[in-house]
């Protein structure tokens, strides 16, 4: 009778092997990583979801079309290619990213205004099927690997642990876009207009605000954010057919424990997400992805509307 | 097709025999003639369909899939160019293996009943396989499996079990214990101080098969040797980064490996900018495509296996001429070396073309599938990797070669070192017939 | 409403001819049309189920597939680790009774919520279905999945039968029968004054609270009633499949029975019925021509939702309507 591989690693013996590796900080590292990237995907479904009302159920795709769109031009510029023409060009992930919503919001999501929940969820629906075989059309079944961005930057280490010097950079974007998006909707009358419209679409209707117009501006920055987690991902996994659907379902379950349209929200449900899954692959190496639907479930029993949400 | 074969057979048998009772009255010329034209099968002038089913989109195409179709159009247009199987053309469609398990189950179905395809040659995926190779025998359709490993696929629930599992599937290949099997070994060899191992397997019958034999077989031969975690990320995960971290944590001397395609390539390229391949080795089961994937940087010392005796430089080409003009049309077409994935199509290829002009023989023209199948059994071809048998449970088995990555001048990624290549012979690698593997390693006197 | 007033209506009687007219289907079809038929039949009994929370309760689940998975996952685990129980007697009733309890966990959790909250929260719990399913490797086969054979069925046993025989066989007159059923049942269950009552709350949740309808009790009602149709379709399915998957748990999956019944139309109770099978058909054919099929079922996905919202039977009926005037 074979015994199986211990499903946990108890966490005194885990703790005993580490003690002098600090490997840790790594952990906790990976974790905020991560965190990054479905911050920024979320944040963008939050937005949209906020001011418009719509669950965009075709945002996995937005993400697929900007690491594909950036993978494709750092391929195209060539190997031989500067660097600061290599890492602007993976904003062209985000600029697509941007037009596509926008198209998406003028031919798709304006028409469904007026009509029941179901129908918006449903068209979008009908969309992420659409794109993604647009992806393929456009880009053919390939894997795109654009690895040159995270390679030049070489490792660095922290507490003695090799790490690679890219991961903190998307962190430091994440963080930097976090911060433009704050600012613009603390601080600008823009932004002002939009948390009005989230908070109570009658009332800025009444008051004179042009709904539709800030909806599609809405629309196409929350495009542009998952556009950037695309983008800012492709160096170090390669873009493939079908890879936006696993971060939607976690920006979905940021989304659930965020609390709906909650910008806060999406910050602490990212970072919870991405801590858990990094904490739980090295503790609970069988459970993975159960984990955090668990939490997302035991949130939505306990607290349905989320953390932060209204 | 062959349905309609039967009906006319059935035909003939029918008259004849009435035919028979009335002419047993009248005299015997009438009987041999009948007899005689029940005998004599004509050969079909329409092409063969062949269906090849593989990774064409996704992270699996790239190194596995697009290779393999590769191979099986080259050898398909030599086949044509010889003049086909016994005077048939082959007409060769290839079908994606996307879509998951359902899909494939549902493709396969399509082919079978719909298409009416003469034979299925694929399947990469041991999910896939598990699911289809039922199929063969449920819908009537000749299917060989050209790339799976799982051992469960023909093997039965206790030792001894009744072999075949299935009439019309066979898997033309050994299956994953030659290559889990052969690590334990080369380990004791090569390795034999190590303390701690690890293992970070895709989350399906591939990686949870994989890890049994190789514990299985340590726990046999290094019974010493301490399982420090295992991980089990799904399969095409694009993200390992955790999953290093945690291995490196654990602090294993080998850590065994069963990823495959996209996921090999993309845990390789990520444990290289985390520092993992400073501190632990791999042992990959499946490694033999990837440093020529990943290039020049690829690491050396790791431990790789090439499922069979499956790579470009051995048999070494002076020594076996099949291998030389396999390996030389692969590359003059698509420009790259064949990887396992090719050698396996040239086996699935064959093992068909013999079985069909071995059948014909006996029956002296078109063979039905069933008679194909008889015929499959006991098969034993040579390969550009050297021989391939088929026993009497429709599996393929065959040496296993393992060696260390090592950077060489000549080539522009890491080739096995020629120092340290080992192979190890069929009848140690593989379980005998109709004892299961995990049963079999565990009788070892060792 | 006598027995003699339902036999005359022209509906019955339309039905009744169909009904007989699809006796004699294996004849006519080919074996691998027939399986298709069969698949769309299961999806039929599959989206009544789902209609009764869509169409009559006003309840949109994307997270139905769960349930569907509860009665295919029933059936494959009784033929994992109960083979003697193997029969379709006991299987049926198994699987009506795992979907009966999924549904009921789920209901309970759900009903607090309407519209959106709804929607989410119902997918969530599905994915968490999948996501257990698929870690739960030694248990359910994870993402490799179970093979289902061929069950037995009231003392008759088919070794030996090949699959396609079985399905044209015995098993179409079953699963026949087994969908007439349902349908009988589900038209029942709307035309009573529980269904009534559904389609009160559906309409106006606050005026159906003050005439005394206890709206969140006869939710969870609708919703496990909705729940065991669905599994009931999934454990149909299972044996024509032959094979069960964690995708069925997937929201895509469950996204595709709300496109189904889109597509036939949910205001009507025979809608979600021409749906399925219309899809099911769409879907192969469109698998068959093109690589690029889910751009096709994307496409006409948001025509329908743009142009025809109340689907192909809504579209007929608007049609047989303005003809009639």
């Amino acid at each position: 009778m074979i015994s199986r591989s211990p499903p946990t690693i108890s966490f005194s013996r885990y703790l005993l092997a580490n003690r002098n590796s600090k490997m840790w900080i790594i952990y906790i590292l990976n974790g905020l990583y991560f965190a990054a990237l479905i911050f920024l995907i979320s944040l963008g479904l939050n937005i949209i979801l906020g001011v418009m009302g719509i669950l965009n159920l075709a945002h996995g795709s937005l993400y697929a079309i900007g690491a594909f769109m950036a993978a494709w031009t750092v391929i195209a510029l060539g190997k031989g290619a500067p660097m600061f023409l290599i890492y602007p060009s993976l904003l062209s992930g985000v600029v697509i990213a941007a037009l596509f919503g926008l198209f998406m919001e003028y031919l798709l999501i304006r028409p469904m205004y007026k009509r029941a929940l179901e129908y918006q969820l449903l068209i979008t629906f009908g969309a992420l099927l659409l794109l993604e075989d647009v992806i393929k059309m456009i880009w053919g079944g390939e894997a795109y690997y654009a690895s040159r961005p995270c390679d030049v930057l070489g490792t660095c280490h922290i507490l003695g642990n090799p790490y690679p010097a890219y991961f903190l950079l998307v962190m430091i974007m994440a963080l930097i876009a976090g911060l433009l998006i704050w600012v613009f909707m603390f601080k600008t009358k823009v932004g002002v207009m939009l948390r009005a419209i989230s908070l109570d679409r009658e009332m800025a209707t009444a008051l004179g605000l042009n709904v539709h117009k800030m909806g599609t501006f809405a629309f196409v920055l929350g495009s542009a954010l998952a556009g950037l987690a695309g983008a800012l991902v492709v160096p170090t996994t390669p873009a493939l057919l079908g890879f936006g659907m696993e971060p939607l379902i976690l920006a979905f379950i940021v989304v659930v424990i965020g609390g709906l349209g909650s910008l806060k929200g999406a910050l602490a449900g990212s970072l919870i997400v991405g801590q858990t899954r990094s904490i739980g692959i090295v503790l609970f190496p069988e459970i993975e992805l159960a984990l955090l639907f668990l939490i997302a479930a035991v949130i939505l029993v306990a607290k349905p509307q989320g953390l932060f949400g209204r | 097709m062959a349905n309609k074969k039967i009906g006319r057979r059935q035909f003939i048998k029918t008259t004849g025999a009435a035919g028979i009772g009335a002419v047993g009255i009248f005299g015997s010329p009438f009987k041999v003639r009948r007899a005689a034209a029940a005998q004599k099968r004509s050969i079909p002038k329409d092409p063969i369909k062949l269906a090849t089913v593989g990774f064409l989109t996704g992270a699996a195409a790239a190194p596995f899939g697009i290779p393999g179709n590769n191979a099986y159009r080259m050898l398909a247009d030599r086949i044509n160019k010889e003049g086909g199987i016994s005077g048939r053309k082959i007409k060769l469609t290839s079908y994606d293996e996307a879509g998951g398990v359902d899909a494939q189950v549902k493709l396969c179905r399509k082919l079978i009943l719909g298409e009416k395809v003469d034979v299925i040659l694929g399947y990469i995926s041991s999910a896939d396989c598990k699911a289809v190779l039922p199929l063969s025998d449920e819908l009537g359709g000749l299917i060989m499996a050209y790339d799976c490993g799982t051992h469960v696929l023909m093997e039965g629930d206790k030792s001894p079990y009744k072999v075949p599992k299935y009439t019309l599937g066979f898997r033309t290949k050994a299956h994953l214990g030659i290559d889990n099997i052969g690590l334990a070994f080369m380990i004791r060899k090569y390795l034999p101080d190590i303390k701690a191992i690890a293992g970070i397997n895709p989350d399906y019958a591939w990686g949870r098969d994989s890890w049994l034999i190789f514990e299985t077989a340590m726990k046999k031969l290094m019974p010493h040797v301490k399982v420090v975690g295992t991980w089990w990320p799904p399969l095409f995960t694009t993200d390992f980064t955790a999953h290093i971290s945690a291995l490196m944590g654990a602090k294993p001397d080998i850590v065994h490996s069963a990823l495959w395609g996209g996921d090999s390539v993309t845990f390789t390229k990520q444990a290289m900018g985390m520092g993992f391949f400073e501190k632990s080795r791999m042992a990959f089961s499946r490694g033999e495509p990837y440093p020529q994937e990943v290039g020049r940087d690829y690491p050396e010392e790791q431990l790789i296996c090439c499922a069979g005796t499956h790579y470009f430089l051995y048999p070494p080409h002076d020594k076996w001429p099949l291998n030389k003009w396999f390996v030389e049309e692969y590359h003059k077409r698509y420009g790259k070396y064949p990887t396992y994935p090719c050698y396996h199509a040239y086996q699935a290829m064959y093992t068909y073309k013999n079985a069909v002009e071995k059948a014909g023989t006996l029956v002296g023209g078109w063979p039905t599938i069933e008679e194909i199948s008889k015929a499959a059994v006991g098969l034993s071809i040579q390969t550009p990797s050297g021989h391939l048998m088929i026993r009497e449970d429709h599996n393929g088995i065959e040496d296993v070669l393992l060696g260390f990555s090592k950077r060489v001048p000549e080539f522009p990624f890491p080739i096995l070192d020629p120092k340290r290549m080992e192979v190890f012979p069929a009848h140690v690698v593989n379980a005998p017939v109709g004892i299961r593997t995990v049963d079999w390693i565990n009788s070892w006197k060792v | 409403m006598g027995l003699k007033n339902v036999i005359t209506r022209p509906k019955f009687i339309i039905y009744s001819l169909l009904i007989l007219a699809l006796l004699f289907l294996p004849r006519i079809l080919s074996t691998f049309n027939l399986i298709l038929f069969e698949y769309g039949l299961t999806f039929a009994i599959a989206v009544l189920g789902f209609n009764l929370l869509l169409g009559y309760t006003g309840l949109l689940s994307f997270g139905h597939g769960a349930f569907f998975a509860a009665g295919a996952y029933g059936v494959a685990m009784i033929a994992k680790y109960f083979p003697g129980l193997y029969a379709m007697e006991i299987l049926i009733p198994g699987a009506l009774l795992l979907s009966l309890i999924v549904s009921a966990i789920f209901g309970f959790l759900c009903v607090r919520h309407t519209k959106i909250f709804f929607a989410i929260l119902a997918l969530a719990l599905s994915m968490l279905v999948y996501a257990l399913v698929f870690k739960f490797y030694h248990i359910t086969g994870g993402s490799d999945g179970l093979y289902v054979k061929v069950p037995h069925m009231f003392g008759m046993t088919f070794e030996g039968t090949r699959r396609p025989q079985f399905l044209s066989g015995i098993y179409y007159y079953f699963l026949l029968g087994v969908f007439v059923g349902s349908f009988i049942i589900m038209k029942g269950i709307v035309s009573s004054p529980f269904g009534k009552a559904l389609q009160a709350i559906r309409d106006n949740e606050l005026r159906a609270e003050l005439i005394g309808i206890r709206v969140r009790r006869y939710r969870l009602y609708a919703f496990i009633i909705s729940g065991m149709f669905t599994g009931l379709g999934g454990a149909l399915w299972s044996f024509i499949n032959g094979h069960v998957t964690p995708d069925v748990s997937h929201w895509v999956f469950s996204g595709e029975i709300v496109y189904m019944t889109l597509l036939g139309g949910f205001a009507i109770l025979e809608g979600p019925i021409i749906g399925a099978m219309i899809f099911t058909f769409l879907k192969l054919y469109a698998m068959g021509s093109t690589e690029y099929w889910m751009f096709i079922i994307g496409l006409t996905l948001i025509i329908l939702v743009l142009l025809l919202p109340t689907g192909i039977a809504g579209g007929f009926k608007k049609l047989a309507d303005r003809i009639t005037g």
